[in-house]
């Protein structure tokens, strides 16, 4: 009877299996047809029946988005924000978290919620005053101007504080009997312990600010000062017919974000899960 | 071992930090320049990608930016009355407005833009742009002809400082045409053929019907789309194929009458006939230009700087090689429907006096010098005197001028006309998809479209 009812569920399982396989193809296929095709010619990727598999292999696509336009300049740009503000805003925000999270001052609540409301105004709508500010700087066309706002935002503050508050307050108290300072406490025993959380904020970040469009679009004006997302959706715009060649940007655009992904999985899927559990 | 990570990694990024904003650069084109001491000005100069090269695509190195930089190369040379660098930026047509208000916000406008007039006459409209009558002479008045300043003028006053043209017309593969056994509608290499609307009816018919599948698979008669707002002007022409008055003389949308409401109807049945690409709500313009390229559509739209890239782009192997030809939009009274971009230089207000005297004398530099107008060939120049130059070299030139008589306003010179742009594209979504019918195609954007219109005019420097 037991082995039964085990061999239908076998039998289930298997069915669920093909599914999902069936379905994460079917979800990969963009992604397959994306890369494959940048390596066709342009009357290959428009072919009827299609090449599933291109037949003719060429780099000239890539070629000429790296030679055509400043494509390693911008991956540089891109690389340099992403990691700056991510590491910036880790440190940053770390320090706030901790000081809500365990500290005890006067408004404490209040100046908490003040943060977590900033999270409902959205990015948008502060772009002239920001982009005013960074305007006075004189950052405008630079990399620290796509930076330094995306540093202070209080979403870092929000997830981190959630890690301290998971750690009990008795290894905070046992330190300082111990007499180590408020600093040390925060570095030596409560950023290993928020490492989790710290790895989603990472994550979670880079992507964004790798995938911000429109603050990175105003702040770099010039050619040399773009970032790959707005450099490469110049030419997604431009009216060219060579589908490979723009398969072949929107490639280059999407690979670090997908090694990004592979690599930090489970930082990542951390972040999303967070706070679900109890 | 956390906690040295973590320390370097502080330490890393503060260094990284405090080295990127040391490198910050001065932002150029503030109003902090030294303009009261008659030395330094420096001017931004954008422009949306035109054409390649200073004269020519052709050229070692040609890009979007070679002939203004050849340009503002040569004014800083020329230029007597102050010290000036111009800089130069190439902004993507998708780009332009959100760049173009926020720097409008913070203050800092670029000082000449150099783009389509249709597509920044709201700017004049809304005081953004300084009038430039004071630098246009009798000379230019005669050798650019009336109806390209009528474009530039919005009021009583010239905005744009008109270079060149770029009529919208059809583009044909006559291969597919002959393929289909229409060689009697093929019309000459150098010339921009005339149907009536009968016979284009004829021809999609016979493109649906006979074109060898085994040569043209997946490939329509026509293509059509209306996912957004880029190339909506061949929707507005085909708008007005029955004779519909379009704009009354208040500037206010009159689309709503048996005329127009024929010609969203005409454009559903070719859609449900299957005369054009399906999914037309869903397709963009670049969607059917490159299917065009591709050889899955016979008829396109086209203007003229879009037809020698085309060219060129078969020529260099970048697109498969076909016999690619012009047409004209047809309508039901013969006449062909013709309508132009015309392209130039505008001026913002960037309350700087300096500049915008500067601005304007870059403006008429390169308007106006003999050698830099040759460049207005790669689309069609609106000077008289560049056409003769190059009408040999280059015969669409009299083809063009030959439409001249059935050119008509597209924008009205209407203001809020980007919005109004906006309202287009999802009442003809709504049509494709059947949730409108061509009468409520055409009472939808009127009625949405007035209302831009009024708004607009509200907030216009120029109906006040």
């Amino acid at each position: 009877m037991f082995k039964k009812k085990a061999k239908k569920r076998e039998k289930i399982d298997i069915v669920f299996n093909i599914i999902v396989i069936f379905f994460a193809i079917l979800s990969l296929f963009p992604l397959y047809w994306l890369v494959t095709s940048s390596f066709k010619n342009s009357a290959d990727v428009v072919k009827m029946p299609p090449d599933w598999f291109p037949k003719t292999f060429t780099w000239s696509n890539y070629a000429d988005v790296f030679s055509n336009q400043p494509a390693f300049t911008w991956a540089y740009n891109s690389l340099v924000v992403a990691l700056v503000s991510t590491f910036a805003l880790i440190i940053v925000s770390a320090l706030a978290a901790y000081a809500f999270s365990k500290l005890k001052f006067k408004g404490k609540n209040i100046l908490f919620i003040i943060f977590i409301s900033s999270l409902m105004i959205p990015k948008e709508v502060m772009i002239v005053p920001l982009f005013r500010i960074i305007q006075d700087f004189g950052m405008v066309n630079t990399l620290s101007g796509m930076i330094f706002p995306n540093v202070a935002t209080a979403f870092g503050v929000f997830l981190l504080k959630g890690f301290f508050d998971t750690i009990p307050d008795s290894l905070r108290e046992a330190a300082k009997i111990d007499g180590a300072s408020e600093f040390k406490i925060f570095y030596k025993i409560m950023l290993p312990l928020a490492k989790p959380g710290i790895g989603a904020l990472f994550i979670l970040n880079f992507v964004q600010v790798w995938n911000d469009y429109l603050w990175q679009l105003v702040v770099g004006q010039s050619k040399d000062s773009k970032t790959l997302m707005v450099g490469i959706a110049t030419l997604m715009q431009d009216l060219n017919p060579n589908f490979a060649y723009k398969m072949a940007g929107a490639t280059v655009a999407a690979i670090p974000m997908l090694l990004i992904f592979i690599f930090f999985q489970k930082y990542f899927t951390k972040g999303i899960t967070l706070g679900s559990d109890k | 071992m956390f906690k040295k990570r973590f320390l370097t990694m502080g330490l890393a990024t503060g260094l990284v930090l405090s080295a990127l904003a040391g490198c910050a650069e001065k932002e150029s084109g503030n109003s902090d320049v030294d303009s009261d001491s008659g030395k330094e000005v420096e001017l931004r100069v954008w422009l949306t990608p035109q054409w390649k090269g200073v004269l020519d695509g052709s050229e070692e190195g040609a890009d979007y930016d070679s002939f203004f930089k050849h340009a503002a190369e040569r004014f800083e040379k020329e230029y007597k009355d102050h010290n000036v660098n111009v800089n130069v930026e190439v902004v993507a047509g998708d780009q332009r407005d959100e760049l173009l208000n926020v720097n409008l916000n913070g203050g800092t406008p670029p000082d000449v833009f150099f783009e389509s007039v249709f597509a920044m006459g709201d700017y004049a409209h809304r005081g953004a742009l300084v009038p430039i009558n004071d630098i246009v002479d009798d000379a230019a008045k005669n050798d650019i002809a009336q109806n390209y300043w009528d474009n530039v003028t919005f009021g009583d006053d010239v905005y744009f400082y008109p270079f060149s043209q770029n009529p919208g017309t059809f583009a044909y593969n006559a291969e597919m045409f002959e393929a289909a056994g229409l060689e009697k509608y093929i019309g000459g290499e150098e010339e921009i053929k005339t149907w009536t609307l009968a016979e284009y009816e004829e021809i999609l018919k016979a493109l649906k019907e006979n074109l060898p599948k085994e040569k043209y698979s997946n490939a329509y008669p026509m293509g059509l789309f209306a996912l957004n707002n880029q190339g909506d002007t061949w929707n507005l022409a085909y708008l007005r194929m029955f004779g519909n008055q379009f704009f009354d003389k208040d500037g206010q949308l009159v689309i709503n009458d048996e005329n127009g409401a024929k010609a969203a109807s005409w454009m559903k049945k070719i859609y449900d006939a299957g005369y054009t690409n399906p999914g037309a709500e869903s397709v963009s313009s670049n969607d059917v230009n490159a299917m065009f390229q591709n050889q899955q559509l016979a008829i396109s739209f086209t203007n003229a700087i879009l037809f020698n890239n085309a060219k060129a782009d078969m020529e260099s192997g970048k697109a498969p090689k076909f016999d690619i030809r012009l047409a004209n939009i047809p309508s039901e009274s013969g006449d062909p429907l013709s309508f132009t971009y015309v392209t130039g230089a505008a001026v913002f207000d960037t309350k700087d006096e300096t500049r915008i005297q500067v601005s304007k004398d870059f403006v008429k530099f390169m308007s106006t010098d003999p050698e830099l107008v040759k460049a207005s060939k790669n689309g069609v120049p609106v000077r008289n005197s560049v056409v003769e130059e190059f009408s040999a070299e280059n015969p669409f030139f009299a083809a063009y001028a030959a439409n001249a008589p059935y050119v008509f306003n597209f924008t009205g010179n209407v203001p809020g006309y980007s919005q109004l742009r906006q309202v287009l594209y999802p009442e003809l979504q709504a049509l494709y998809t059947g949730a409108k019918t061509a009468e409520e195609t055409v009472e939808g954007y009127q009625t949405k479209g007035n209302q831009v219109i009024e708004e607009a005019k509200a907030n216009s420097v120029i109906y006040k």
